[in-house]
């Protein structure tokens, strides 16, 4: 029998999403559904749709301008209208929700008509240029005018119109052009509803009203624009454009891949033309962003092709001489020999490397196999020494896993979130983005932080709790909200009772006196009263959620407030569904990945101790060597023991550590001790300018792999356009290690992936195939989790129970004295990301060219300091200077700086105190003293002579580099 | 190894005992800190730890001597 396809008969519901399709309308959350019938097709669909969007679910595509399906429907173009039996006139299907037994027709005679007539008006009023107009190929009033058969405006172009309007060009990424303007609120909708900013509004009223940046007064530039680009995304003409769009045309295909700076995640559709990047276009099918961006992932690509890229291997035997361009077998047999004849001499402990949380998983996951197997010890570190390390260890001790329990969109269930010592909208702004929309929903907000960060000025906010402590004072602020939950019973007894072990030592250290917020008072400097009030909302909220950043690693008990955050969600049995959870915002890209592949010196891949014979004895065989049962050295410990003469040669792939990691001089001494540095990065960074091998790396279009983000999610990142300097990185790790005569024979990327699902228990059904199928897989991914798992410890936890930790409050050792009176912390602003080497390399700058230092109006007014002062910042470490910001953000007695431009010399500052369980950098709170001065520091003096003189060593090379040095 | 070194090791110990010795024994004490070590610490530093204890060892709390002679 022949069944013929009846579109009649056509349901649904079932249908996936095409998220390369605009269906006009949100998605309905409902689970209900409806059945009705459009055009004489039959459609089930989830009840809550709009009739736009079922139209477009069976592929019946009402004309539309107005509506786009990541906002809100609006109604105002009407071009959407159709007719629909028993209901009178012409409804506008975006703003129609279905009905059971609705019967829709979308066109007929007299629609077209209404829809021309429409159109008419509109192009009127709108510039003939269609051929020359950048969003020619890509123009949805363009279509519209196709689609309803617009053939004359007879209305003429000659009276009032907004032609003349002028192009605001403030913005270093796009333009707006107001005369090609159609007043949508497409613009202004997209940048209340997704990016949660409210910079743009429509000013005036009837033929005067246009969209406007702020007030009247302001362009772009000006405005509270954050330039993320949700608007440009959104505008259906070329009003609000890309500029690399208006330069190039448009794109000829694209390609979905993951973006490489922060701990997000963003999946973007990267559209091209050959091998260059066009425009990076947040992907809708992405879970993490769900087609949203910031101004980093979505402008700031341009320093993959910047001029500075190093393309050619180099190497020379001491760092006072010029570097000499080789080939890339000269080089890696420079390396490799180096290496063998370090360890010939010194022993096979003096090498040892460091893993990059920048690269992929399986470039990781190579590194620190080198390291292993053909350097022969474990000597691997990564950045997450610096950032997330403690995250690491207070989870595992809780909760059995390093890891954050939720998935970002889990914020949407969420009655009462506490940020604590992070700073989303800078720093993870397109996860602030959603949390500033649950915000607007009603949540409340508690934010733990000396800063008042952003967040707390959110838009339409209901009730808001701000804990500004004393940096250094984490952990008394945490148990004196935990114990307020225990003291006035607001605990999950049952959760306590079935969840977790340890609860009674705990409970009876917790509810001693010394931990009232009453007692901390004088510690945190936070009203008792303050912090009650919001410890009882957090603990009263049906479902309380945390968020952490990098405020609560970086100190020397990093750790113990880690476990001290743990405390709190399992007393208030806020862990194991939707809506809760412990969430590390995690920094850099792939900072996650670089943590689960193994990077750590006492752990192989996915957290198992190399001191454990069964687990180790896996990978031996694996790996086909015999592989050292003791822990490395982390990374101060590698610094301490190269100053010692003992620590060698550091092969470091793509970190920048003499910028990123604390007491730069520190730095500086253990990396001049060394005989061999073998940096592979994209630029001649930092820490190059001490290196006896530079190997050229590729940036994250250049190359297959996968990241990791701060929900476990693993994205996929995808090659789109050939490596610069001819390899991967990958490729390049593994042409290191056959040269150190240790074999490695991979072809591609998802061979590593494959050998890693083989190692590690939670990724054992983690491939390529599954990726490109799922589009993207949270870990664990196993025989019990095969499709991954979104929200971790559902019902019980890897160590069974959850585990309560004793956490006693310990003053940092680096306290403010006479001499050094403020306490310095450190942190990140929007536009620039970590040491700025991609940032600074962009359009970016235009936000923040240099390293402010922020004080309080009281602290400047008592030093005499103005704003633009240059300022002398000095610490036990050392001294730097930086022009000084005067701001109400500040607490007095604090001052905040970043550390994204190198000559500011942050980390000149910054000391060696760390964390108690893992050495990460106490960042976050340096005594220093503050005061006016007139010329720079004297490190600063020396640090640009040297780096004057290094960029000769590079300038001089004998094969003359088509780059120069940035810095 | 340098004194400054060694003073680094002691203060990496000092911290990891003060954070965990909340109305413990230094038998207690010590075991906790004597497993952070063997698990988080490198061979060398273990080493030059221990070598310090046994020809000095002026500097270590009671408690980390009992730990370090666990190791």
């Amino acid at each position: 029998m022949i069944n013929y396809y009846d579109p009649a008969t056509n349901t649904t519901s079932n249908k996936p999403i095409d998220f390369n399709k605009d269906y006009g309308t949100p998605a309905s959350t409902s689970t209900q559904t409806v059945c009705l019938e459009i055009d004489g097709v039959k459609i089930t669909v989830a009840a809550g749709t709009s009739v736009m969007r079922a139209a477009a679910i069976a592929d019946i595509n009402i004309p539309k301008l107005c509506a786009t399906d990541n906002i809100e429907a609006f109604g105002s173009c009407r071009l959407c209208a159709v007719q629909i039996e028993g209901m009178r006139g012409y409804p506008t299907s975006c703003t129609t929700s279905v009905k059971e037994g609705m019967v829709v027709s979308t066109e007929n005679n007299d629609i077209a008509k209404l829809r021309r007539n429409i159109m008419e008006l509109y192009i009127s009023d709108h510039p003939l240029d269609c051929l020359t107009c950048s969003s020619n190929g890509d123009c949805e009033l363009q279509d519209m005018a196709g689609a309803v058969g617009l053939r004359e405006v007879r209305y003429g172009f000659d009276g009032d119109n907004h032609l003349d309007a002028k192009i605001d060009d403030s913005n270093p990424y796009f333009t707006f052009e107001p005369s090609k303007c159609i007043t949508c609120s497409r613009c202004v909708r997209a940048c209340e509803e997704v990016q949660g900013t409210f910079a743009l509004t429509i000013e005036g009223r009837g033929f005067a009203s246009k969209v406007s940046a702020g007030t009247s007064e302001n362009d772009f530039a000006s405005s509270d624009c954050v330039s993320c680009g949700a608007c440009v995304q959104a505008c259906p003409t070329a009003t609000l454009m890309e500029k690399s769009v208006i330069d190039k045309g448009q794109p000829e295909h694209s390609i979905i891949t993951t973006c490489a700076y922060c701990g997000v995640g963003c999946s973007f559709k990267a559209e091209m033309k050959g091998e260059e990047v066009i425009r990076m276009v947040p992907y809708k099918g992405g879970k993490a962003n769900q087609g949203h961006s910031c101004v980093k992932g979505r402008f700031a690509f341009g320093y993959a092709t910047h001029k500075d890229r190093v393309t050619e291997p180099m190497v020379r035997d001491s760092i006072d001489e010029e570097w000499r361009v080789v080939g890339w077998d000269e080089a890696l047999e420079f390396a490799a020999n180096k290496i063998k004849n370090i360890q010939a001499k010194y022993g096979r402990e003096s090498v040892g490397g460091i893993t990059s949380s920048r690269c992929t998983n399986e470039e990781t996951y190579l590194v620190q196999k080198l390291i292993r197997a053909a350097f022969g010890n474990n000597n691997t570190d990564t950045c997450a020494r610096v950032c997330h390390s403690p995250t690491g260890y207070g989870l595992k001790a809780t909760i059995g896993e390093s890891a954050g329990t939720q998935t970002f969109d889990s914020v949407m269930k969420s009655d009462v979130v506490m940020v604590i010592g992070a700073n989303p909208t800078d720093a993870h702004p397109v996860f602030a983005s959603q949390l500033r929309k649950r915000l607007r929903q009603g949540a409340e907000l508690i934010v733990v932080d000396p800063r008042t960060i952003d967040l707390l000025n959110t838009a339409h906010i209901s009730a808001n709790h701000h804990l500004p402590l004393k940096p250094g004072t984490n952990v008394a602020m945490i148990n004196a909200i935990a114990h307020v939950v225990m003291s006035e019973g607001l605990e999950d007894k049952n959760f306590i009772e079935q969840r977790t072990d340890e609860y009674n030592a705990w409970r009876e250290f917790i509810l001693d006196e010394i931990n009232s917020p009453e007692a901390m008072e004088s510690i945190t400097t936070v009203n008792a009263e303050q912090v009650r009030i919001a410890a009882r909302a957090f603990a009263k909220a049906k479902n309380g959620a945390i968020y952490y950043g990098l405020g609560v690693t970086e100190h020397s008990q990093g750790s113990t407030m880690v476990m001290g955050i743990a405390n709190l969600a399992l007393a208030t049995g806020n862990i194991g569904r939707e809506g809760v959870g412990i969430n590390p915002l995690r920094g850099q890209n792939n900072v996650q990945g670089s943590c689960d592949m193994g990077s750590f010196p006492q752990e192989l891949p996915g957290y198992q101790h190399v001191s454990d014979d069964v687990l180790r004895a896996k990978f031996e065989k694996s790996w086909g060597v015999t592989l050292d049962n003791e822990p490395g050295f982390r990374i101060p410990n590698m610094f301490d023991a190269a100053i010692e003469g003992t620590f060698k040669a550091m092969y470091v792939q793509g970190e920048d550590i003499l910028q990123s990691d604390p007491n730069t001089q520190h730095v500086q001494a253990a990396l001049s001790s060394l005989e061999c540095l073998i940096v592979q990065d994209i630029f001649l960074n930092e820490t190059a300018l001490y290196a006896h091998v530079f190997l050229p790396g590729s940036s994250f279009l250049e190359k297959d792999g996968t990241f990791t983000n701060a929900e476990r999610r693993i994205n996929r990142v995808r090659k789109v356009m050939k490596p610069l300097a001819e390899f991967a990185d990958w490729e390049v790790t593994q042409k290191l290690s056959n040269a150190l005569g240790y074999p490695m024979n991979y072809q591609h990327p998802s061979e590593i992936m494959d050998e890693i699902a083989s190692l590690v228990p939670t990724f054992s059904m983690v491939s390529y195939k599954k990726l490109d199928e799922q589009g993207s897989i949270q870990w664990p991914c196993n025989e019990e989790f095969p499709d991954g798992s979104p929200i971790m410890h559902v019902e019980s936890f890897p160590i069974g129970k959850g585990r309560f930790a004793i956490t006693p409050y310990l003053a940092s050792e680096d306290r403010a004295n006479k001499r050094f009176p403020l306490l310095l912390t450190t942190g990140r602003i929007l536009s620039q990301y970590n040491v700025g080497a991609q940032t600074r390399r962009t359009a970016n700058n235009t936000w923040h060219q240099e390293d402010l230092l922020e004080i309080h109006p009281n602290d400047a007014e008592e030093r005499g300091i103005n704003d633009g002062d240059w300022l002398g910042i000095s610490s036990r470490a050392g001294d730097t200077v930086l022009k000084a910001k005067v701001s109400e953000r500040m607490q007095s007695g604090v001052v905040f700086t970043t550390f994204h431009h190198p000559i500011s010399g942050a980390n000149v500052i910054t000391t060696n105190s760390s964390d108690w369980a893992t050495n990460c950098p106490e960042y976050k709170v340096t005594a220093v003293q503050v005061e006016k001065v007139t010329s720079p520091s004297a490190w600063q003096t020396r640090y640009k002579k040297f780096s004057a003189q290094q960029k000769e060593h590079f300038k001089r090379s004998p094969k003359k580099q088509k780059a120069t040095i940035g810095s | 190894m340098s004194s400054s070194q060694i003073d680094n090791l002691i203060s990496m110990l000092n911290q990891i005992e003060t954070n965990n010795n909340y109305k413990k024994t230094d038998e207690e004490t010590a075991m906790i800190v004597a497993n952070h070590v063997k698990k988080f610490w490198a061979r060398s530093m273990k080493a030059n730890i221990t070598k310090y204890a046994d020809s000095d060892g002026s500097q270590l709390s009671p408690a980390i001597k009992l730990a370090l002679a666990q190791l």
